[in-house]
């Protein structure tokens, strides 16, 4: 199944209107500081340059696995709460989804839940790079290039 | 006329107020914040966050009065041509517009227009230095002293001359207790030296070093001296031929003029020393199958068409500059600054990096919680619509010296307010009293 706008796994578009609902970009920022804990973390002596996520301003590390039905799991940690906040609801926007379906997944929940500026491809962001880590190490599991 | 009436509060009320609050005593002249606030449409901005904005990113760009907004879109709109060897009169009003601006940054700069040579800005004129300077006039086992407190523009074009050319560099390191320069060492790493380069205001300290005395002394041993001038053109009236130095690096954009243009003041003693650095256009007296000849003094480093634009609203922002006193502009910013970082250090867990009780210092504040990451306090801060800068501020080396990797920082121009000061102050408390 392909996700994206209008058609977003139960879990995530729950989170989506509860983002939606706030307007002061404090109270956002302080949800996602919350959402933070929500992540399984990776140890730090699992910390490797293969697991870093390139171009964040935050130290954040992030590898991936799938189960034994073929559900696709992230760990993930960041120095920045913020940042692991956006790691934790990638996490559980995308488990145990498929490694085809992880790789064809819409980044565009974070402009519904009103985190555009998440999704600014700046330099001083790391979600976008986040994101592309997540959808090529899909496209690896899944057998794509 | 700005609206500074908030939508939603980050504590200013009514900036009208705030400007007679600040009229601060300085040198027996003030700096009429909201005065200066009114050529400034951008700074009436609310953003949509909802909040107004609090411009503390002055270090990395000023933001623009409408004057020089204004006479880019003149050039533009009624006499945009290209300059020099032409006939016509648009060419020749823009050329006049153009080395109208080069004569205004010489003047302002307290030196000749031969000596100003036009380059995309701070960065590019360090490296027009390395590049045709040292790169013709430097050989392996010749020294060049830098310091720690370097921007990285200030840094890497070395480090690559030290890889192509077998080039020393010495380092002179910064105290991190009162966040200035050891001249001891500096003293001691002169002995044949061939280039010193130094920042003369610190773009993460708010330093200034002691120029006059670092030029002397290099001068004294026979180095010829390089002054990154980034962060002091804002608040110093700098004298190009009157401080000795032999290449002074400069931005517009961080005084209030446009991105795309700053220069090089260099001699006509080191400049006669200069090969060009890049060739075509501009810097063309001749060309012949077999050879070239080139223009002389600045001409011969611009290459290719010439930064017209720019140089119109560079010469427009000096004209909207002069109107103010350049070192009540300076104790302005520092008060504010000074203020900021009295205030924020009793924040518990913020460090704040700089000597700011130090008069000279700038109007850069840089601090850093200990538990909360810069980057999310970078997100705080702005969704209560305060622009800081986050991160290593482009000065490694440093940040590895005050062993962190990045600041949060905020930075003073003329145009901000003792409340917009406070504002900040007590939206940063806010933020660590509810995250950290």
């Amino acid at each position: 199944m392909k996700y994206g706008p209008g058609n977003w796994p139960e879990k995530l578009q729950e989170i989506i209107d509860e983002f939606k609902d706030v307007f002061d970009p404090m109270e956002r920022y302080e949800m996602l500081y919350d959402w933070a804990n929500e992540i399984e973390e990776l140890p730090q002596d699992e910390w490797d340059d293969d697991s870093k996520v390139h171009g964040c301003q935050s130290e954040a590390h992030a590898k991936f696995h799938l189960d034994e039905s073929g559900g696709f799991h992230m760990r993930g940690t960041a120095d920045a709460q913020i940042v692991q906040g956006l790691l934790a609801i990638t996490a559980i926007a995308i488990k145990g989804l498929s490694a085809e379906e992880v790789a064809d997944f819409s980044p565009q929940f974070v402009i519904e839940m009103g985190l555009d500026q998440a999704l600014t491809p700046s330099r001083a962001n790391g979600f976008r790079n986040m994101f592309t880590k997540v959808q090529e190490t899909a496209k690896k599991m899944s057998g794509g290039n | 006329m700005p609206n500074f009436i908030h939508n939603q509060s980050n504590d200013l009320i009514d900036s009208n107020i705030v400007g007679m609050m600040i009229a601060m005593e300085s040198s027996g002249r003030t700096i009429d914040a909201m005065k200066a606030r009114e050529d400034f449409p951008i700074l009436g901005r609310v953003l949509p966050s909802g909040r107004n904005l609090v411009y503390l990113d002055n270090a990395a760009t000023t933001q623009k009065p409408k004057q020089v907004i204004d006479a880019m879109s003149k050039y533009y709109e009624e006499y945009n041509s290209n300059v020099h060897r032409a006939v016509h009169t648009l060419a020749g009003e823009a050329t006049d517009a153009y080395e109208s601006g080069r004569q205004k940054v010489a003047d302002w700069f307290g030196t000749s227009r031969e000596q100003v040579i036009f380059t995309s800005g701070t960065t590019e004129a360090i490296n027009l230095v390395a590049f045709a300077w040292a790169r013709s006039n430097l050989k392996k086992g010749d020294a060049i002293v830098i310091t720690e407190m370097e921007h990285h523009a200030d840094i890497v074009p070395w480090q690559i001359l030290q890889q192509d050319l077998g080039i020393e560099i010495r380092f002179v390191p910064v105290n991190t207790e009162k966040f200035e320069l050891d001249l001891d060492v500096l003293k001691a790493s002169l002995d044949g030296a061939k280039l010193v380069g130094v920042v003369h205001t610190s773009n993460v300290l708010g330093t200034r070093n002691p120029i006059e005395e670092i030029i002397k002394m290099s001068k004294e041993s026979g180095a010829k001296v390089l002054i990154d001038a980034a962060q002091a053109a804002p608040h110093d009236r700098i004298g190009f031929d009157e401080c000795g130095a032999d290449f002074v690096s400069i931005s517009a954009h961080k005084m209030c003029g446009p991105t795309g243009i700053g220069c090089l003041l260099a001699t006509k003693e080191v400049m006669s020393e200069m090969k060009p650095f890049m060739s075509g256009g501009d810097m063309i007296k001749e060309v012949f199958l077999e050879y070239a000849t080139y223009q002389d003094g600045p001409y011969k480093f611009e290459a290719g068409t010439p930064k017209i634009a720019e140089s119109v609203g560079w010469g427009a922002a000096i004209d909207w500059l002069s109107q103010w006193d350049m070192h009540s502009v300076h104790e302005h910013c520092n008060q504010l600054a000074s203020w900021t970082a009295s205030e924020i250090s009793e924040i518990p867990g913020i460090t704040v990096y700089g000597n700011h009780d130090n008069p000279e210092c700038s109007g850069v504040v840089s601090f850093l919680h200990d538990t909360m990451h810069a980057e999310d306090l970078a997100h705080f801060l702005d969704a209560g619509g305060f622009a800081v800068r986050t991160g290593h501020h482009c000065a490694q080396p440093l940040m590895r010296k005050l062993g962190i990797a990045a600041t949060n920082r905020a930075s003073y121009y003329l145009y901000n307010t003792m409340q917009e000061a406070e504002a900040f102050v007590a939206h940063l408390r806010r933020v660590v009293e509810r995250f950290a």
